[in-house]
């Protein structure tokens, strides 16, 4: 180390990408200093400039559009921005690497993991190589040397990301989103891991997040970034219990928590988005949708500084929660939707208890598993689901956890009839089919279909007369809070959030008895996750939906569900009503996802 | 955020999937859109026949063997005839050859690439062996069997073009096709009531559009070159029809004494095909900026 001088100092840096519809103000002014060996959190919803931060720091910005770059961003005391690639590329890996939350991309797939490594560090022995993937917890490091990375888990591939991002003892590691698509109880351990990796040896970490949770669990200090600038920074602690800015505060509360204080599908919410990147701003970003705004606010900005915090706040500290309930973005009733459909509604006879949504009875999926080589005996099918009982009452909520694997979205896809049971039955109450919700919201929409004609297609299975598609569809849209361009809009035009409200759209433009989700929300930003899941409560009430919801995250299943399914392997291992399994579990799987939530109130303030 | 894909490990590559996975660029009309300078070209050649100063059959009163004039541009061949317009009418007869052996293709291609890729299972494998067989044949060897059976004409060699050039399109949309029915999106179709035909229309092929117009345009000079290759060995039209391949070979014997009898038919499938090529490219770049952004 050179000196005791910051190992990352950014001063003033604002990035600028020009594009066709005019300059994309990426960062704005953003400064940050991180001490050697220190645990810097950066949080911020997705746009705020937080990842372009990251690659200025890494030299690893997109080429095109070509980025402008001004003020100072010093590693290690040396310029990146004046330096050339050359430079760049040789302080890759010696002064800084990265962990992105995609190893898959990162990864050549078709080059073995340990030659990956190797190459990483700079050429390596087998020994080393071995030595280097067990530090980093990798079970039989020598045998998963010799495996190609599709051959590995999500958790592993994290894992040999990390091994080869230390393999030349860097003084930096930025880590963007590294745990975002894995399941929480592998997520905590890789969070651990790399929090421990960089305490023993000394290295800084700059860990990029929308996800304050995960950012409490290992950060000595956090900067929460908001329309390029840092608006926000301090210790961990003082972030977390005494947030100044009303960002912060907003970001806190849209977290769901595990103490169930905000259940019921009332998760309050940051309303709206963030400012358009191309457009200029005066004042305070955050007015439009900060409670506290006043005429001061959009005048030039107020900077605290004081000792270890800075914030960018007219009214430091003026809001110490956020108001209850805020509004729901698109939150009007659907009575239009409610009009009975001749076809779909369902037999209700006055008096007589409404059938369940769906009945499963010992429902069991096998799948084949393929043959070590040509013509060896088939090896014995895999079960995926061995054996699951399961009621969703009417309009009732259902959540089924459990980590990646255990079998939710088979059974789900059994339930919905994308999938045959091997064994078993799936028996579903009257009105129209179920609908399913997919995690990818994106994915789950035909790219080249305007989202109208999409809702249409549904509204024509269903033998809903052509006369009164059009304000079906309009009320739809309206009922899930999007504008009535999105009507003629293609999927990509879209933002991640509005694609979930799409694909909800769809789904209930008839409403279905039963409405399967998997995973819904975690692939979204917590502000817009708080949105979409108070969207279905609310759905489900006004609708009389019943929800079906696959999650790896407990806090949404305690925000949605009445009842909670664990699964494991294949089998429900705990099942109780919301409030009993949170306050009380029985099963010890129950506990250790439970444990592995990252939680900002649970945690330990570090030394 | 493409940006996030990109790695920072020092040596390792910067690995990406193929972005044509996500089709998501492919809103209908900018696909299409990307064929107007074909149609442009076509028209073009079209007309250009119009501007020969005589038929292609035609002999030109200037006599039998004539160098390059301002009365022949071109000189003349061994029996009078006119160069110059000889070769419009063959550049014609070459491009539109092209086209109509690859839309041909691509409709036969689709069409079995479609149902193989939605059906899948035993039908996806039959159709992909037969497929296969017609991809192994050499098409010289089968120019010459359909000629040796129907006859030559320019018909016959076509057809005989046709029978190995759809199998790559049958391939191309099957994988497509295939690719496209594991998303999600196929499922939720399914999951709304959409009927299997409607889902193969309208939810799976529109993916397959620009990969198939991408090879389709850089299959236009291919072709141009197949066709003019099998005309030169006596494959096309037979004589006196004026082909760009046929003629440079007649010509052949007074390469010495008149050069232009085999060379500018020669050249002028050159162009014709670096053209084409030029096109592909533009083309290819163009949807695939589309699909990578
Ligand atoms: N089509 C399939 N073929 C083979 N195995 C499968 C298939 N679908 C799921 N599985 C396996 O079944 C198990 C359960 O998967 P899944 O239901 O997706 O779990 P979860 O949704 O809980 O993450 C996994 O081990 C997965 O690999
Ligand atoms: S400056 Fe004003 S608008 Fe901005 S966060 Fe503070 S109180 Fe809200
Ligand atoms: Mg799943």
């Amino acid at each position: 180390m050179t000196g005791t001088g910051p190992v990352l100092d950014v001063q003033d840096l604002h990035v600028t990408f020009a594009s066709s519809g005019g300059d994309v103000h990426a960062v704005r002014g953003a400064s940050l200093q991180i001490a050697p060996g220190e645990v810097v959190g950066l949080v911020g919803e997705s746009g705020s400039g937080k990842s372009v931060l990251g690659l200025t720091a890494l030299g690893l910005l997109p080429r095109k559009p070509e980025p402008r770059l001004e003020g100072v961003v010093l590693l290690d005391g040396l310029d990146m921005i004046t330096a050339t690639d050359e430079d760049m590329r040789a302080r890759r890996g010696t002064d800084i690497s990265a962990v992105f939350q995609d190893p898959m991309g990162s990864l050549n797939p078709s080059m073995r993991i340990g030659a990956q490594v190797a190459e990483a560090a700079g050429g390596a022995t087998d020994e080393e190589v071995a030595e280097m993937l067990a530090a980093t917890g990798i079970p039989e490091p020598e045998h998963k040397a010799r495996a190609y990375p599709h051959e590995l888990s999500g958790g592993l591939r994290q894992r040999v990301m990390i091994a080869m991002a230390l393999s030349r003892h860097p003084k930096l590691i930025i880590a963007d989103e590294p745990t975002t698509a894995l399941d929480v109880t592998v997520q905590a351990k890789v969070l651990d891991l790399l929090a421990a990796a960089s305490r023993e040896r000394g290295v800084a970490l700059l860990l990029v997040t929308h996800d304050l949770g995960v950012a409490a669990r290992i950060c000595d200090r956090i900067a929460v970034a908001y329309a390029g600038r840092i608006v926000e920074e301090g210790t961990a602690a003082q972030l977390l219990q005494q947030p100044h800015h009303p960002y912060t505060v907003g970001l806190l509360a849209s977290r769901p928590r595990l103490d169930g204080s905000i259940a019921g599908g009332d998760l309050p919410t940051l309303p709206g988005r963030p400012p358009d990147p191309r457009l200029p701003l005066a004042g305070c970003a955050f007015a439009p949708r900060c409670p506290a705004a006043d005429a001061q606010c959009a005048g030039p900005l107020a900077i605290h500084v004081n000792g270890e915090r800075r914030n960018e706040c007219h009214h430091p500290g003026v809001l110490t929660r956020w108001p209850e309930g805020g509004p729901h973005a698109g939150r009007r009733d659907p009575i239009l939707l409610k009009a009975p459909n001749p076809v779909v509604a369902p037999a209700m006879v006055r008096g007589v208890p409404p059938e369940p949504a769906v009945v499963v009875r010992g429902a069991v999926r096998e799948f084949e598993r393929p043959k070590p080589f040509p013509f060896a005996k088939r090896p014995a099918p895999f079960t995926a689901v061995a054996g699951v009982d399961l009621e969703v009452p009417h309009a009732g909520s259902v959540a089924i956890v459990g980590e990646s694997g255990s079998g939710k979205s088979t059974l789900l896809r059994m339930i919905v009839g994308l999938l045959e049971p091997t064994a078993g039955d799936v028996t579903l109450g009257p009105g129209a089919p179920p609908q399913m919700i997919f995690q990818d919201a994106g994915a789950s929409l035909t790219p080249w279909m305007p989202i109208g004609k999409q809702i249409e297609e549904r509204l024509a299975a269903l033998d809903v007369p052509s006369s009164e598609r059009g304000a079906r569809v309009a009320a739809t849209l309206e009922a899930v809070g999007l504008p009535a361009e999105a009507q003629t809009a293609v999927p990509r035009a879209l933002s991640g959030g509005q694609r979930q409200r799409a694909a909800i759209a769809r789904a209930i433009a008839v409403p279905p008895a039963l409405l399967a989700c998997d995973e819904p929300v975690s692939a979204l930003d917590v502000s817009l996750a708080a949105q979409v899941l108070n969207l279905l409560c609310h759905l489900r009430e006004t609708l009389d939906i019943a929800l079906l919801f696959v999650t790896h995250d407990l806090a949404a299943a305690r925000a949605v569900a009445d009842e909670v399914v664990v699964m494991q392997r294949g089998e429900i291992v705990e099942r109780a009503a919301t409030e009993d399994l949170f306050t009380d579990p029985q099963h010890p799987y129950t506990r250790e996802l439970l444990a592995a939530v990252p939680e900002i109130h649970a945690m330990a303030v570090p030394a | 955020m493409s940006a996030i894909t990109r790695v920072g490990g020092p040596a390792s590559r910067m690995w990406r999937g193929r972005p044509a996975l996500s089709p998501g660029a492919l809103k209908g009309e900018t696909v299409w859109h990307a064929l107007i300078p074909v149609a442009i070209l076509s028209l073009v050649i079209l007309i250009a026949p119009v501007l020969a100063p005589y038929g292609g059959t035609d002999v030109n009163p200037v006599g039998a063997l004539q160098s390059p004039s301002p009365d022949a541009w071109f000189g003349t061949d061994e029996i009078g005839r006119d160069v110059f317009s000889r070769i419009l009418i063959g550049i014609r007869t070459s491009w539109f050859a092209a086209l109509g052996v690859i839309l041909l293709g691509t409709i036969i291609g689709g069409l079995i690439g479609a149902i193989a890729g939605a059906f899948g299972g035993k039908v996806d494998m039959v159709l992909m062996r037969i497929t296969d067989l017609f991809l192994s044949l050499p098409a010289p060897v089968l120019a010459i069997a359909v000629i040796a059976a129907m006859g030559p004409s320019l018909r016959n060699t076509l057809i005989a073009l046709s029978i190995v050039w759809w199998p790559w399109y049958a391939r191309i949309v099957r994988g497509e096709v295939r690719a496209l029915a594991a998303r999600p999106h196929a499922e939720a179709a399914q999951l709304a009531g959409v009927s299997r035909t409607r889902l193969v229309l309208k939810h799976l092929l529109p993916g397959a559009a620009a990969p198939v117009i991408v090879t389709m345009s850089l299959d236009v000079g291919n072709l141009i070159l197949a066709l003019a290759g099998l005309s030169f060995i006596g494959l096309g039209a037979p004589p006196p029809a004026p082909e760009l391949g046929a003629m440079s070979a007649r010509g052949l014997q007074y390469l010495f004494g008149h050069p232009w009898v085999p060379i500018a038919p020669a050249a002028a499938v050159a162009l014709l095909a670096l053209a084409a090529n030029l096109l592909g490219d533009a083309i290819n770049r163009r949807l695939d900026q589309r699909t990578t952004r």
